[in-house]
């Protein structure tokens, strides 16, 4: 591949992304909305929102880690774009491959916690400590769909995998060849978005909204542009596991859009579980599925 | 005569030793010591290579004693080992140089001892590195063992009785291989490894078990394998500070080492996957297997419990150890380059943790996590090198644990062994909590009053500190610096080699090329600043300018979270927390005490020889009558 | 020269005899004649080493031929234990000076002459007699400790060691009615057609427990602790480092000789493995640094006893590597009990006021459990091959309780050596006399350096007791010796 292309691909692939991702966004509050019989915000409400807040006038800073924090959580997902495939472009997938991805997919989150760290506030501790705590519980259900996936398809590779099911037709996706991982993934997934019933660490009628509790103006923002972000990786990441992912854009977009409305719409039905309750949930349900379907796979 | 660069180096070594027993109590004695570290290093750079092909530099010196010849040598694995050895000597010792042993002296700590007993350890663990037999091998494991306990036990009080725990677990182990050995003596008729390698192939199954089990228990306690894990976090965390750090990077892994020679070498991973336990589908090489994720998983959230920030770094250091093993259980040629290289990651890692925490120590005078916070406003580049430790540590990108752990994983994934995955990837998450309570606890949230003064750890601490962290970014950045060495090793034992580039690795189920993961991860934090900066300026607030339901903070006000640090899953996994193992521990210690008892009042019991005899003499007379 | 060998024992038994009566007329000279004969017997044994011939030969007393007449048979190993004798009668002379020191200094030099006896005796009744002597003698010392401890000591080994003996005139006398002659070569020659029986086993069982009573083994050891706590640690140490090697060494030759069935090996092993469980096990809780001692030498013997099990030379060479460590350590750690004395609990913080006693202790603790490249090391080496080399599943229980044994032992003697060095000493008063503690840790300090040169010289010494060893296990030697050269240096 001639090196311009690629330096285009780099830049074009988390471009696209935060696109994909705004309209996420904003496909959740529309959800939101028509659930709670409201009307929803306007087509760019999500990108007045980040502008409003970068331009905001006050702006507390608690230190250079507090920036650098977000700096991360921004820059991590950024380059995990790099590694996802999307129709036409690969970009670095095949020099990573999926466990790095996973990985990659935890920089964020670790910049947020020593952001949030710097702050000083007990409240965003306790936030970091629950959303770490979440962390371990989705995760585990996460790796071993992950591991099945990987295991059936022979590689680590994203390109090959997604090659794979395309080849095949409908009969090689993923969700079809092994529905109990697609399961299985889909409830991790839907924990790993924070949402409810599993947005313990928000919880603002308990933590003040936990790690967001000092954030203000561009720290808020630059939250924001990584929420689009993770919702975008989340969900072109189970439409690449399970779903064949995109060989159009059209389809690629489709998929990915409604693979999240499924969590989303279920979300805003919900009231919040306790922390040891998701612990426990995840740990039982989605691992029995996803060692269930491993057994298949192997 | 003319010297081998093997006899230079154990010279040197032994010249370092002498230079601390008898300069030692002097002014620069440091500095001496930490030179002469330097020139180990040196001649071990003179062996380089050694580290990319397939040969062997032998000792001149060799004794023929009751029999047995003793030679010593290095190969491609002792020259990685050591290289480590030497390395994080170099470094803990130049850490020590100056204020540190300047404070120490103070607080009534034994200088002199100190790099005694450091020398000491180098020196014992090159020769035990450097053993061409069994018995030289065994010889150089006792020594170590012993000069462990020296440095362990110097500091008194708390680390004297860790220090007792460990020499009893140390001394079983030496005990289980001490009887190993013997056996494979009577096997194989002597303890050559060439004649130990024609003899395996004969010998029957039960004999290999008994000498894997032998071997592999002896070897394993110094690895803090479970279930003989208890002793090593306390006897390490007690350790004075650049001591542990050593201890921390390369002296369990002394253990890895000998099961590296003797089961994988020499015995062979074929031979012991052939050894099935009856009535069950797994065989021996599953045991290790298991045995290596449970020493991950438990001591890892052990960690995660730890109050004190070097007894948390100490349990890791345990876990990380099984990691390391899986690897090279897993033996294919990924997990082998995994389990190795996590070898080198680890003591980079480990030992810039320990040092970070020991100038936090310096300036601070407590190691104590609810004691600390918000720390890094005044010594920023301390927490930086925690950063980068802890991230290494946890094997996330851009640092080198996280290639290890990658190669460890993708093994398992390529051998189809999803339990074992699923485990390892529990640790690392479980790494993640407890690494960030960590950084959390010293570092960030509030700062105490008390260290509003704390200065930045002095240079000659730094320095150290700062190469570390460069080292396991670099070698993070071009993991195929030390994947060179790692494929020499794996051919030394009898490993698949691992195909290797400067980024990563190559292989047609999926690759990895750190240059390209870590360039693009930078790029991503460019483009996240260039967002963040270009959007209005923010304005830098007190810590007490902060949210806290209506109520105004002042400096006397606690506004730090630190104690029960995951509070909620705690409440989920807090009753598994059984301390199952110290319940053995003590169980075992007061069955020894018991037996004592009952054999001392066998003694104190006047008569009972009277009637013995008498017995003896009316049973013997009836006989003969 | 060969015949100055007699003197080794007859010097000693003179000056035992003479010295109460000299040192009445000149205190002076009395004080001399002990260090002197001693001094002597070490000199002629020395020479014997260096400029006799390699091959072993016997000596016939009073004229008559074995096997008529008794004799001394002088092998390479029991040229070994006499100069042994000698050398540690002479370290451990008492030289203490008070009303007491004729009866000791007699008792001494009797002690010292029936050991010789006792390494030397090329026949059944003269050991006995010399066993006896050597009781006698131990008791006379250990009750001229002269405090009430001792004194019931004393008296309960007086009873046992009165039993042991008793039993093993019996199976004496059991082999002489059998056999009709006590002479030991004769005895070899006669032993496979008349002896490889139940009634030989008899005999074998009376013996091994009548002698086992000073060779603490197993059963009928229990006077130990009580002795070694009690009477003078100089007197322990000689107990304890040679007397119990010596009657070691007279069920090694009666095994080695006489008594092939194996039963009789697996008796020993048996009693040798409990040895080793319950010595080490009620060292573990002792509180008083002599009683550790002694019982660490009771688990100590117990290997020696499973290493007396093992059939062949290498069985032999395990025996005389182990006795001779013991025999250096156990006098070197008894001379550091005399130097501190009492309890454990003083020791807290002692390095920081006897550094280099405290060195000793740790030096002799690692070579006592093994620890490479000290002599220690090598002779459990010999020993654990051997034992896995044995096809006999017991002998394989001997291995495992052997290095559990020495776990334990590692635990406790290192539990001592971390108090030593613990940073605050007690401001607890030491009590014992400036003198006698310079004396015993010079005393201390000179196995120590017999420790290291062992260390330093380990290959030539393993090669030197290999070669005793297959001479010691060479039965038809020695009856060639005794029997065939009757007119030989006998007369």
């Amino acid at each position: 591949m001639a090196p311009m292309e690629l330096i285009l691909e780099l830049t074009l692939m988390p471009l696209v992304a935060f696109l994909v991702g705004m309209m996420m966004v904003l496909m959740m509050r529309r959800i939101a909305a028509k659930i709670q019989r409201r009307v929803g915000p306007p087509l760019l409400q999500p990108l007045y929102d980040i502008v409003k807040l970068h331009s905001k006038r006050t702006q507390v800073s608690h230190g250079l880690i507090h920036d650098i924090g977000i700096i991360m959580a921004m820059g991590g997902y950024i380059a995990a774009e790099t590694l996802l495939p999307v129709p036409g472009m690969n970009g670095i997938a095949e020099k990573g491959g999926i466990i790095t991805l996973l990985y990659l997919m935890m920089i964020p989150s670790l910049g947020l916690a020593l952001g949030v760290g710097q702050c000083a506030n007990p409240n965003g501790s306790i936030g970091i400590a629950r959303a770490l705590t979440a962390m371990l519980a989705y995760d585990i259900p996460l790796v071993i769909v992950i591991f099945g996936v990987a295991y059936a398809a022979g590689t680590t590779n994203l390109v090959d995998i997604i090659a794979q099911q395309q080849a095949g037709g409908f009969a090689a996706w993923g969700a079809v060849e092994m529905p109990l991982l697609a399961i299985a993934g889909l409830i991790a997934m839907h924990a790993s978005l924070g949402k409810q019933p599993f947005e313990i660490y928000i919880a603002p009628a308990e933590i003040a909204t936990g790690p967001m509790v000092e954030m203000s103006g561009k720290y808020l923002g630059g939250l924001f542009v990584m929420q689009c972000f993770q919702l975008y990786t989340t969900s072109v990441l189970y439409v690449s596991l399970f779903l064949g992912g995109g060989s159009t854009w059209f389809d690629f977009l489709l998929k990915s859009f409604l693979v999240l409305a499924i969590p989303v719409s279920i979300a805003y039905l919900f009231p919040r579980y306790r922390t040891e309750d998701l612990l426990r949930l995840m740990w039982k349900w989605p691992v029995m599925l996803g060692l269930i379907g491993v057994a298949f796979v192997l | 005569m003319t010297f081998t660069p093997l006899d230079e180096l154990l010279l040197f070594s032994g010249a370092t030793l002498l230079v601390a027993l008898i300069l030692g109590r002097g002014l620069a004695a440091g500095w001496m010591v930490t030179i002469l570290y330097g020139g180990q290093l040196l001649t071990l750079i003179k062996m380089a290579a050694l580290g990319y092909s397939d040969t062997i530099i032998h000792a001149s010196i060799s004794f023929e004693i009751m029999g047995q010849s003793l030679s010593w040598r290095f190969d491609a694995l002792s020259w990685f080992f050591a290289l480590i050895t030497v390395a994080s000597a170099l470094l803990s010792s130049w850490f020590s140089c100056g204020e540190w042993e300047r404070s120490f002296k103070q607080q009534g700590g034994n200088v002199w001892l100190y790099h005694s007993a450091m020398a000491l350890n180098v020196f014992t663990m090159l020769i035990l590195l450097a053993s061409g037999d069994l018995l030289s091998l065994f010889i150089g494991w006792e020594l170590v063992s012993w000069a462990g306990f020296l440095l362990m036990a110097m500091a008194g009080g708390v680390a004297t009785r860790a220090a007792m725990r460990y020499i009893t677990y140390a001394m079983a182990g030496g005990m289980a291989v001490f009887g190993g050995i013997a056996l494979v003596y009577v096997a194989a008729g002597s303890l050559q490894y060439e004649a130990i390698l024609t003899a395996v192939d004969q010998m029957s199954s039960t004999q290999l078990w008994m000498l894997v089990v032998m071997f592999g228990g002896g070897f394993g306690v110094k690895m803090g394998l479970l279930p003989f894990h208890l002793w090593q976090a306390p006897a390490y965390a007690e350790t004075p500070g650049p001591g542990s750090a050593f201890l921390g990077a390369i002296s369990s892994r002394m253990g890895l080492f000998a099961i590296l020679l003797v089961l994988v070498k020499l015995f062979g991973i074929v031979n012991i996957d052939s050894l099935k336990i009856p009535f069950t589908l797994i065989d021996a090489r599953d045991l290790l297997a298991w045995i290596a994720v449970f020493t991950i998983i438990l001591p890892t959230f052990t960690a995660m419990k730890q109050n004190d920030a070097r007894h948390l770094l100490a349990w890791h250091g345990i876990g990380q150890g099984g990691y390391m093993l899986l690897g090279v259980v897993v033996a294919d040629a990924m997990g082998g380059a995994g389990g190795l290289l996590h070898v080198f990651n680890h003591a980079t890692y480990q030992a810039a943790l320990f040092m970070a925490v020991t100038a936090v120590i310096h300036r601070t005078g407590t190691s104590d996590l609810n004691k600390l916070g918000g720390l890094v406003v005044r010594m920023p580049l301390s927490f930086m090198v925690l950063l980068v430790g802890i991230i290494g540590l946890a094997g996330l990108p851009p640092m080198n644990g996280f290639v290890s752990k990658w190669l460890v994983y993708r093994s398992l994934l390529n051998e189809g062994m999803p339990l074992l995955f699923l485990a390892a990837v529990i640790g690392t998450l479980g790494t993640i909590l407890s690494v960030y309570k960590l950084i959390h606890n010293i570092f960030l949230g509030q700062l105490r009053i008390e260290h509003e003064q704390v200065k930045e750890a002095p240079w000659s601490m730094m320095i150290p500190m700062l190469i570390l962290a460069a080292i396991i970014f670099i070698t993070g950045l071009f993991p195929g610096i030390p994947l060179a060495w790692v494929a020499s090793v794996q051919e030394v034992i009898g490993l698949p080699a691992t195909d290797y580039t400067l980024g990563g690795v190559e292989s047609v189920s999926g690759s990895l090329d750190m240059i390209w993961v870590i360039g693009v991860l930078f790029a991503g934090f460019g483009i996240g600043a260039v967002i963040f900066y270009s959007a209005g300026r923010s304005k830098r607030v007190h810590q007490l300018d902060n949210y806290a339901g209506g109520h105004f903070l002042s400096a006397d006000v606690r506004y730090q979270y630190s104690d029960n640090f995951y509070a909620g899953l705690m409440h989920l996994i807090g009753g598994w927390y059984r301390s199952s193992f110290l319940w053995l521990e003590k169980s075992v210690t007061s069955l020894v005490d018991f037996f004592s008892l009952v054999m001392q009042g066998l003694y104190r019991r006047a008569n009972a020889e009277f009637y013995l005899l008498s017995t003896a003499l009316f049973v013997i007379a009836w006989v003969v009558i | 020269m060969n015949e100055h060998l007699v003197l080794t024992i007859a010097l000693p038994l003179l000056g035992a005899f003479l010295l109460p009566i000299i040192m009445r007329s000149s205190l002076a000279m009395g004080v001399w004649i002990g260090p002197v004969i001693l001094g002597y017997g070490c000199w002629i044994l020395a020479n014997l080493w260096l400029h006799g011939n390699e091959q072993p030969f016997s000596i016939a007393i009073g004229g008559f031929a074995p096997p008529l007449g008794i004799n001394l048979y002088v092998d390479a190993m029991a040229l070994l234990f006499a100069f042994a004798t000698q050398l540690l009668g002479l370290i451990f002379w008492p030289f203490r000076l008070d009303q007491d020191t004729p009866k000791r200094q007699a008792l001494m030099l009797l002690l010292v002459a029936s050991s010789t006896g006792l390494a030397l005796s090329g026949d059944l009744f003269n050991l006995y007699v010399f066993y006896e002597l050597v009781a006698v003698s131990t008791f006379g010392l250990i009750a001229a400790s002269s405090s009430s401890a001792a004194y019931v000591a004393t008296i309960r080994y007086l009873i046992l060691s009165g039993i042991g003996s008793v039993l093993t005139l019996f199976g004496i006398a059991l082999i002489y009615a059998q056999t009709g002659t006590l002479n030991l070569a004769h005895l070899a020659q006669l032993a496979p057609d008349q002896l490889n029986n139940d009634l030989g086993l008899a005999a074998f069982l009376a013996i091994l427990i009548g002698i086992g009573v000073k060779a603490e083994l197993f059963p009928v050891n229990t006077w130990v602790p009580e002795v070694y706590a009690t009477a003078a640690s100089r007197l322990s140490a000689f107990l304890a480092g040679l007397v119990s090697k010596l009657s070691m060494l007279i069920i090694l030759r009666l095994l080695l000789l006489i008594f092939h069935q194996p039963e009789a090996t697996q008796v020993i092993l048996i009693l040798g493995i409990l040895g080793v469980i319950s010595g080490e096990f009620a060292a573990w809780r002792a509180k008083d640094m002599r009683r550790m001692l002694a019982f660490s030498s009771i688990g100590q013997l117990g290997v020696i006893f499973i290493a007396v099990a093992l059939p062949d030379e290498r069985g032999v060479l395990a025996v005389l590597a182990l006795s001779l460590h013991h025999m250096l350590i156990k006098s070197g750690l008894f001379m550091l009990a005399d130097h501190w004395g009492g309890s454990l609990e003083r020791l807290r913080g002692i390095a920081t006021t006897s550094p280099l006693a405290a060195g000793l202790f740790v030096l002799f603790a690692l070579s006592l459990v093994g620890m490479p490249p000290l002599p220690g090391f090598w002779a459990k080496f010999t020993l654990i091959t051997e034992l896995a080399g044995q096809t006999d599943p017991l002998y394989m229980i001997g291995l495992l309780v052997f290095l559990l044994a020495t776990v334990i032992e590692a635990s406790y003697l290192f539990r001592v050596a971390a108090k030593m060095y613990q940073t605050k000493p007690t401001d607890i008063v030491r009590s014992n006399s400036p003198d006698s503690g310079s004396l015993s840790l010079t005393t201390a300090s000179l196995f120590g350096a017999g420790l290291i040169a062992a260390t330093v010289m380990v290959s030539p010494l393993g090669d030197g007791l290999q070669a005793i060893a297959v001479q010691a296990q060479d039965v038809d030697l020695y009856i060639q010796t005794v029997l065939q050269q009757p007119l030989g240096e006998g007369q």
